[in-house]
């Protein structure tokens, strides 16, 4: 039987993925022990795996390189595709929950790299739980900007817990972030804005970039202009609400 | 290691029995065991046995105990578990002065060294931390309040420990992860500065110790875990300095030597000699 063209899983004429093969609810239950491997430790992320032009054996793996950015909650992949060409020299990774989404930014990277030789070279993604392994995949410091787009809301004021900004977590992002790194945070959820950013007002290790550095910073427009998920906000005229915020270090 | 899950005791509550635990206290004056919700101290160089007292109504704990630990000085004993209460004891008078409300069952504990603050873990895998604010027995039973000091996402912890000098607090989870987060001066405003993770261990890590030499006075870490391995870690970088296999039939003679003993330097001790 012929496969048809409407029926494949990429597209044809534009050899990406199609996005209605890769639906998944946008809900995804960040308690439950889903089945994927997770490194034991940093020095076993399999960057070959991940990034196999810029390091074609695992011998070549010396450790020099490393993630920087970490696009947590990736989603289908809009900001990390234009952080690639903005900082082509950075190793980048998406980190999602949700199996099929994961399979379309993997499929989405393959092809835009097929299409653009030598480009989206440094991007990668990887299901994972982030809230529960982000020691697993990165150092101590070893961050430079961690991402944070239109996380799950949790209304339920019992489900604040499984909230991905949370005063207990950030210990955590502040670990793998660098002095100096940056955490970006943005939501069209008003109460989630207002949580994410007392959250942060609130932790010793993070402080709030100033309205210049907001301006200077080529990343912060992104935030809302890059993702599916902020593209969608804009149409409908919603408001989004964000909170960047700089990893000092510790004033004891 | 008899390993009994949070969740197999739920669901079996009929027929399990909590592991009976054991700690010493550091002069060896005394000892105590606790067997289901059952509390018991020996006073050894008497060879009797000590009546509790607890002005609070009821039985000592109301159910199954699940940590038991003696303070660094000797001076303070805590016992909690299942029934969500954390009691703390002076060893003078073996009187509970204080009792802690916790939102969910115990499963770890650690005193400060200086016998300041005590730490316990919950269920849901948060760390809490109680201001002793030098109560001691002359004191009227003070119910205080405990608040949140660190947290392992939605993961069990196993132990928790206090490195020397009180600089680190250490907790382990079954998820195999180890972390060492610096005890800040203020430990109510919470513990947010993470100095390692000690990552290795394959299965859950069941249990902390630390080991003391006379060229390492900050000790080494020693952690066992669920994929038979004791490993020793470097609390500073959190890296891995030996591992040591412990083969099917040296776990049954430690089982043997120490059920389940709250004293793992002994254990351990004796494994890193035989190598």
């Amino acid at each position: 039987m012929l496969e048809q063209e409407s029926n494949s899983t990429i597209s044809k004429t534009t050899r990406l993925p199609r996005k209605r093969f890769y639906r998944a609810r946008a809900h995804s239950n960040p308690l439950s022990d889903s089945h994927f491997p997770v490194p034991i430790s940093p020095n076993q992320v399999d960057y070959p795996l991940h990034y196999p032009q810029l390091f074609p054996s695992s011998d070549q793996v010396d450790g020099s390189k490393k993630i920087q950015f970490a696009d947590i909650g990736c989603g289908f992949g809009g900001l990390l595709i234009s952080l690639s060409t903005l900082f082509p020299e950075t190793l980048m990774i998406g980190m999602e929950l949700r199996d099929k989404v994961t399979e379309y930014v993997k499929e989405r990277i393959l092809a835009l790299r097929i299409a653009n030789p030598g480009q989206y070279q440094n991007v990668s993604v990887v299901r994972t739980n982030s809230m529960k392994y982000i020691p697993n995949y990165f150092e101590k410091g070893q961050l430079s900007k961690m991402f944070f787009l239109f996380p799950d809301p949790h209304f339920k004021e019992k489900n604040h817990r499984r909230r991905v900004i949370s005063p207990h977590l950030l210990d955590e992002y502040a670990y793998a972030l660098g002095v100096g790194g940056i955490i970006y945070t943005i939501t069209d959820v008003e109460e989630l804005g207002e949580w994410m950013k007392s959250c942060l007002d609130g932790h010793p290790m993070f402080e709030a970039l100033t309205h210049e550095e907001l301006e200077a910073d080529p990343v912060v427009k992104l935030l809302s202009s890059a993702t599916e998920e902020g593209q969608k906000v804009a149409r409908n005229g919603g408001q989004t609400f964000q909170a960047v915020y700089r990893r000092i270090a510790r004033c004891l | 290691m008899e390993e009994t899950s949070m969740e197999e005791h739920e669901q079996t509550l009929e027929t399990e029995v909590a592991p009976a635990l054991i700690a010493v206290h550091p002069t060896q004056q005394s000892v105590a065991a606790a067997v289901g919700s059952d509390l018991r101290v020996f006073i050894l160089e008497e060879g009797c046995s000590v009546a509790l007292v607890d002005d609070s109504a009821g039985p000592l704990h109301k159910d199954s105990i699940r940590a038991i630990r003696y303070g660094a000085k000797g001076r303070l004993f805590v016992s909690a578990g299942d029934d969500k209460l954390v009691k703390i004891w002076s060893t003078n008078s073996w009187r509970c002065i204080c009792t802690v409300s916790s939102e969910k069952r115990v499963s770890a504990l650690a005193i400060s060294n200086d016998g300041l603050f005590v730490c316990f873990a919950d269920k849901f895998g948060v760390v809490w931390v109680v201001d002793l604010d030098g109560s001691h027995e002359n004191q009227p039973l003070v119910n205080k309040k405990a608040v949140p000091l660190l947290a392992h996402y939605c993961s069990i912890i196993t132990s928790l420990e206090f490195s020397a000098e009180g600089r680190f607090i250490i907790s382990a989870d079954r998820d195999s992860k180890i972390r060492v987060t610096v005890f800040p001066k203020k430990p109510l405003d919470g513990a947010h500065e993470i100095q390692s993770f000690c990552l290795g261990h394959t299965e859950f890590v069941s249990c902390l110790a630390f080991v003391y030499s006379s060229d390492c006075p900050e000790g080494f870490l020693v952690s066992g875990s669920g994929d038979s391995t004791v490993r020793l870690w470097d609390l500073t970088s959190g890296s891995l300095l030996d591992i040591f296999e412990v083969g099917a039939e040296d776990l049954y003679s430690l089982m043997e030597q120490n059920r389940r003993a709250i004293q793992p330097s002994l254990i351990y001790v004796p494994l890193l000699m035989a190598r």
